[in-house]
Order: C-alpha cells, then sequence, then structure tokens
C-alpha cells in the first residue's frame, strides 16, 4: 500500500500545484 | 523494491499509473497542438507567433486546461453526491432500489460497527468520522470548484489579451464572470459531462461488458441492480 499512498498524494499535489500555477498565470496576465 | 516488487507495485496500481501516463501524454500533445492553433490565430490576426515556453505560461493555455478540468470534476462530485439518493433500476452505478439515502451505520461498517482495520478516522468516530464519510464528495467538489475559480481567472486574462490586441478595453474579473465567453467555456463542458454520465447509467443496464468493473456480469438479468462482482 505504499506505492499506492505515494500515487495517491502525487495526483493530490499535481492537481493543487497546477491549479495554484494557472492562477498565478491568470493574475499576473491583468 | 526488488524487480518482482516493482512489478507487483505495478501492476496493484494499474488504473492509476496508466491513466496518470495518458493523461501527461494527452496534456504534452495539448500544449503542442495549442502553440500551433495560438500561432496560426496569431498570425491570421498580424499578431507575433510565440514559443512553446512563452505559450505553457500564457492565460490561454491556463483557461484551456482550467475549463476541462472543471467540468470533470463536476461530473465526478455530482455522480457522487447523486447516487446517494437516486438510483437507476438495473445499472451497476447504481445502489439497489429502496437504498436511498447516506444507509445505516451498519450497513456503513461505520460508529459502533466500525471493525480493527477501518480507517483510523473511523475509529477515532465524533468530527473526524463525519469528515471522512464525506471526504470523497468533499475533495471532488473542492476541486471542482477551484478548477472553475482557476478558469475564471485564467479565461479572463486571456479575454482581456485579446481586448487589448484589438484595442478594446480590458474588463474587471467580476464582469468577466458574466461574458458570454465565460459561459460558453462552462456549460459546453457541462452537457458533455452530463450526457455521457446520464448514456452511461442507462446503457450499463441493458449493454455489458465482459470483464469490466463498470459492468455488470455478461449473463446477469437485466433487472438486477447491483453486481455482486
Amino acid at each position: 500500500m505504499r506505492t499506492t499512498k505515494a500515487i495517491f498524494y502525487a495526483y493530490l499535489t499535481l492537481i493543487v500545484l497546477s491549479l495554484a500555477y494557472f492562477v498565478a498565470l491568470g493574475v499576473t496576465h491583468r | 523494491m526488488n524487480g518482482p516488487a516493482v512489478l507487483r507495485a505495478l501492476r496493484d496500481n494499474g488504473l492509476s499509473l496508466g491513466f496518470g501516463t495518458l493523461f501527461l501524454l494527452a496534456l504534452a500533445g495539448q500544449a503542442v497542438t495549442g502553440q500551433a492553433d495560438y500561432n496560426s490565430q496569431q498570425l491570421s490576426s498580424g499578431g507575433e507567433p510565440v514559443s512553446l515556453g512563452q505559450y505553457l505560461v500564457s492565460s490561454s493555455f491556463a483557461v484551456d486546461v482550467a475549463e476541462n478540468w472543471q467540468s470533470e470534476y463536476l461530473q465526478f462530485f455530482l455522480y457522487i453526491f447523486a447516487t446517494v439518493w437516486l438510483l437507476q433500476r438495473g445499472s451497476p452505478e447504481s445502489k439497489e432500489t429502496g437504498h436511498q439515502g447516506p444507509q445505516s451505520d451498519e450497513q456503513q461498517r461505520m460508529g459502533s460497527h466500525a471493525e480493527p482495520n477501518s480507517p483510523r478516522w473511523v475509529l477515532l468516530g465524533g468530527w473526524r468520522e463525519a469528515m471522512f464519510s464525506r471526504s470523497l464528495g468533499l475533495v471532488m467538489s473542492g476541486i471542482f470548484l477551484a478548477s472553475w475559480g482557476t478558469q475564471s481567472i485564467a479565461g479572463w486574462a486571456a479575454y482581456n489579451s485579446d481586448q487589448l490586441a484589438t484595442r478594446q478595453d480590458p474588463i474587471g474579473w467580476a464582469d468577466y464572470l458574466g461574458e458570454p465567453d465565460f459561459w460558453n467555456r462552462t456549460l459546453q463542458n457541462w452537457q458533455s459531462e452530463l450526457l455521457a454520465v446520464g448514456s452511461m447509467a442507462i446503457f450499463a443496464v441493458y449493454l455489458r461488458q465482459r470483464g469490466s468493473s463498470e459492468s455488470k456480469q455478461v449473463g446477469a438479468p437485466h433487472q438486477e441492480t447491483s453486481s455482486t462482482s
């Protein structure tokens, strides 16, 4: 289950960081 | 990990690893083709073409990704919440008819019916158990709202850069939320997700896919709702 948990956190991290990146792009392109 | 352990880890996580890999490939393809499309529009409107690096930091790329993400997470969170209360007789996507609602603690193996190897927050009880019992829906709806918000911000920036390119005044974020551009991007994605979910729920009553966890067993009668496999 260690690999499974690592994949779980990888997905969550990917989503959260990507959204933060896209928001930053939008805000800085004003 | 040694060889057999790696193979086993890959086999045990085939769905998440397989789809994660396909996602990264598709996103890379979107980046390359998105840049080409963006540049052909730039050239036809007399603008300067951009490099791949410039395209990846553009609000145009961000809004194209975010608008698709929000609709996918809308689909899943709606399905997660709707399947608590709405049923479909004969569909393996549904609970048995008559089982509407959050069900008893006994049926959910929680509260005083928790088992020694139940998740920790179930065993702790109280607010943690209450939160954990809604965690899938909360996370999926949270990602939906965050993606939709992201779409609105990146879409606003992309809209304003188009406005400036055509010598029109930029608008405020709140004004963008009333623009057809925002709602067209939103609703064109929602309609396809809702159609796919509704058709999947009803198609799975009468159609089968041998060996798929999304299908009833091939020989299961049409009126049988929950697949036991």
